[in-house]
């Protein structure tokens, strides 16, 4: 697309994302509930997007999906008060329709394939009676305006004439940490295409790209974003991406999933862990040195500890030797 | 998971029952075989206990057969039983009945009944015989056996026994033919071997040091030669009471058994057998010293199974086991070599390596390490786990997979994503090159249609059918010449050049014992 398309294309989406913010008094409801409050908290959101991001990188679905996954989330959550117990089923269906609408080269998984990897416990049903009211309710039909979209409008403005600078700006690379800030609930507020340039930036700022930095700079002119908005969500971005990329490793929780085997591993797991042997230890060097004189055994070896030997059964060991410990 | 386990009945099959077999060892039939009811021991005075207890004891070293004729001497079989049986509580039950003129009557007693031959196997060898469904073959002479090994045992635990009194009759001699026994194919006498030993090891210590020795011979014959033996479970399980009451520092003769014995015997067929004695083996060693931990996993990973599955699942067990106990410091060192290995199980196409191996991830130590390690650990596993996560049949694993990424992903989110780049990166690579490859066949092609020569040498016009080969018909021309000549078609013998000697040979045949001189005779 050549540089006078690409504005245009950039102007009419920018008219267009008002429609598919997330309405800002749902959401700063959300923000404001108590974890374990009788509504969503912003900690269950981001939780249920960690997993949808999970499934999204299971299922091998595109950056698309998973970015309108989370677009048509919020907007559902921001206008309908929902219960903790349906949330899980609430993001499955929007994946499920971000999956059947986006990209068609997606191996689509059934509702089925979703559910069981989930870990769900609803049926593939539920699931399909709540893709039906996600849609109405957001009356959503096929896509939606999201900062992914920018994204790429932005990097195609970015990269102009030489497309040879795909190799310093990583369109990839973006994507996954467009992934990482939506993570946030805080970003949700952010107008696409306002987050997208402060991702946008701060790339180029890393790579030290001077022409590119202009090209945002024309962008940003073109489109009339205020500097404050812009900076407001840079610094927040910077922040974000700061702890995406610490190498800190947490420890992951893994009782909180479902382990299931077939039950040829279940009973060799079960057997396999008792094996308590039934032979009382016998410590080197004897426990009593004076029952044998001319011994070729070793007596002087370091501590033995005995303590745990003299617990056997009563008639291997003798009662006068266990009085003398 | 449903945990029910399937218990088979004991000898039972469909409509036929299976016959237990019995063989019996050739025991020389005492000549004299009538046994006189001697008196029972309570009933006679203390004073006179000691000689009634040795008559009994001789009395009991008469054999009977309890095989090729089962119902002979019933009464004096009797009698020996119910002598065996009354000692066996006499000494339980009285002190001081242990003298000193007792001991090598015990020990002559034990040596009579149970030092003998065993008969050869009558059980198949090899890939026939599964130790975990066949039956084994029992000894015949078990109810008087079990009673011989019940009081020696009585004997050796007595309070009132003493080793230095005994240890002039429990000598190497003695060992040694006690631990020919264990090649016993009845579990019922291997494991009464198994205390027996045992409680000697304990009691004797001049005699340890040789009785490792034996045991290590009997290992090394095992490993290297028949790699057939019936007690090595029961051995190893005595080893293992043995090693967890090492004395630290481990002495170096204790490091060379576990790299020279114990290791190897991972290398065996029939592993399933004493399998899991001999892990306890190993952890035990680990954890008297964690220094021996990389030469282990190094060795596991070397005689690791690489046709066999279930010996495969094994060794899963034993390293998780290992896993359990090892040292962070340690687990650093093999940590590259190891899950390597476990990338190749994760992907393998038996259902149970793949299973076993995915669930080292329920594991909250295991989990640990890997977090801690998570940069050098994560590129290894990623790609077989997210490859699978396509194209595995199986739905368990599917699952199982599922868990084993979604905890890396908590670990760390921008790893995780960079390994994703990685492998849409290296696959990217592959198409290209694949199309490259294809690509240069069709030019070659290309220039190969180019050349004026082209028609000429391509028969058929159309590429793709297959090329006619010749084969060992025979061609028009031969069927034309054929036609010429009258009668059916005969095959024309082949025109050799015939050989002198043999012409003449033929013509004129000789007796084989007439041309042979007697130089040929070796």
């Amino acid at each position: 697309m050549d540089a006078f398309k690409l504005m245009k294309e950039l102007r009419a989406n920018y008219e267009q994302e008002g429609y598919y913010i997330p309405k800002e008094t749902g959401l700063n409801l959300i923000e404001s509930t108590e974890q374990n409050g009788a509504g969503i908290s912003a900690k269950c959101r981001d939780a249920q997007v960690e997993d949808l991001w999970g499934l999204s990188s299971f299922f091998g679905y595109s950056t698309q999906t998973f970015v309108l996954a989370v677009n048509l989330l919020d907007r559902f959550l921001a206008l309908m008060r929902v219960q903790p117990k349906h949330l899980s089923c609430v993001g499955l269906s929007c994946l499920h329709l971000a999956a059947q609408r986006s990209a068609p080269d997606a191996t689509l998984s059934s509702g089925h394939e979703l559910i069981r990897i989930g870990q769900r416990r609803f049926t593939a049903s539920d699931l399909s009676r709540m893709e039906k009211i996600v849609a109405e309710k957001l009356h959503f039909t096929s896509s939606a305006v999201t900062p992914l979209t920018f994204l790429h409008l932005y990097h195609q403005v970015a990269l102009g004439q030489s497309p040879s600078r795909k190799e310093v700006l990583s369109l990839e690379k973006l994507e996954a940490q467009l992934k990482a800030c939506l993570r946030c609930m805080s970003f949700s507020k952010a107008k696409p295409s306002v987050l997208a340039l402060a991702l946008l930036r701060h790339e180029i700022k890393a790579i030290q790209s001077e022409d590119m930095w202009e090209m945002t700079c024309h962008v940003q002119r073109h489109l009339k974003i205020a500097d404050a908005e812009l900076q407001c969500w840079a610094e927040r971005v910077a922040r974000c991406l700061s702890d995406y990329a610490s190498p800190r490793c947490s420890r992951p929780n893994h009782k909180k999933l479902l382990w299931v085997v077939s039950r040829r591993t279940a009973q060799n797991l079960q057997s396999s862990s008792c094996s308590v042997p039934d032979l009382p230890t016998i410590p080197e060097g004897g426990w009593d040195p004076s029952q044998s004189e001319d011994s070729s055994e070793d007596l002087s070896s370091g501590e033995e500890s005995l303590s745990s030997s003299l617990e056997g059964e009563g008639a291997y060991f003798p009662l006068h030797l266990r009085r003398r410990r | 998971a449903t945990q029910a386990m399937r218990v088979r009945p004991p000898g039972s099959h469909s409509a036929t029952k299976k016959e237990k077999r019995y063989s019996t060892s050739c025991f020389p039939l005492s000549t004299n075989r009538d046994l006189q009811k001697l008196t029972p021991l309570s009933d006679v005075a203390p004073a006179e206990q000691e000689k009634l207890f040795i008559q009994k004891l001789r009395q009991c070293c008469v054999l009977f057969d309890f095989l090729s004729d089962p119902l002979s001497d019933l009464k004096w079989k009797e009698v020996k039983r119910a002598a065996l049986s009354e000692m066996v509580e006499y000494i339980t039950h009285n002190r001081n009945v242990i003298t000193e003129p007792i001991y090598p009557e015990v020990v002559h007693m034990f040596a009579v009944n149970m030092f003998r031959t065993l008969p050869p196997s009558s059980n198949p060898t090899g890939a026939e015989f599964d130790p975990e469904e066949d039956e084994p073959t029992l000894e015949a002479a078990w109810p008087h056996l079990q009673l011989v090994y019940e009081f020696f045992l009585r004997f050796l635990e007595s309070p009132d026994f003493q080793p230095n009194v005994a240890k002039k009759y429990i000598d190497q001699k003695f060992v040694m033919q006690l631990l020919d026994l264990f090649d016993s194919e009845d579990p019922r006498e291997r494991d009464f071997l198994k205390t027996t030993l045992h409680r000697i090891y304990g009691k004797f210590l001049g005699l340890r040091a040789y009785i490792r020795k034996q045991i290590n011979n009997i290992f090394y014959k095992f490993i290297y030669e028949t790699e057939h033996h019936n007690g090595i479970a029961e051995l190893l399980e005595i080893l293992g009471s043995i090693i967890n009451g090492f004395a630290l520092p481990l002495k170096e003769e204790h490091k060379i058994f576990l790299l020279k014995v114990l290791l190897p015997l991972h290398k065996v067929k029939s592993l399933s057998v004493y399998h899991p004695q001999l892990a306890y083996c190993v952890v035990q060693f680990l954890e008297k010293d964690s220094t021996l931990t990389e030469p282990v996993v190094m060795a596991l990973l070397k005689y690791w199974p690489k046709t066999h599955s279930p010996k495969e699942v094994m060794f899963l067990n034993e390293l998780e086991e290992i896993l359990d106990v090892i040292e962070p410091s340690e687990f650093v060192k093999v940590q590259e070599p190891l899950f390597r290995q476990l990338a190749k199980c994760v992907s393998s196409p038996h259902f149970q390596v793949a299973e076993r191996a995915l669930y080292y991830w329920n594991n909250e130590y295991i989990m640990s390490l890997i977090s801690d390690n998570a940069a050098k650990i994560l590129p290894i596993m990623f790609p077989a786990l997210y490859r699978n996560s396509k194209t595995h049949w199986n739905k368990t694993i599917h699952g199982l997979i599922y868990n084993a990424l979604k905890l890396f992903m908590e670990m760390n989110q921008k790893l995780f994503d960079d390994c994703t780049q990685q492998f849409r990166a290296e696959k990217n690579k592959e198409k290209a090159k694949s199309k490259e490859r294809e690509e240069a066949w069709i030019r070659i092609e290309n220039l190969a249609k180019s050349n004026p020569q082209f028609l000429v040498c391509v028969p058929s016009p159309a590429r793709c059918s297959p090329v006619a080969m010749e084969t060992e018909a025979p061609s028009i021309e031969d069927l034309q010449r054929a036609q010429r000549t009258e009668g059916p078609l005969v095959s024309r013998r082949s025109e050799l050049p015939q050989d002198i000697y043999t012409t003449q040979a033929l013509d004129s045949p000789r007796r084989g014992e007439d041309m042979l001189t007697p130089h040929d005779r070796l």
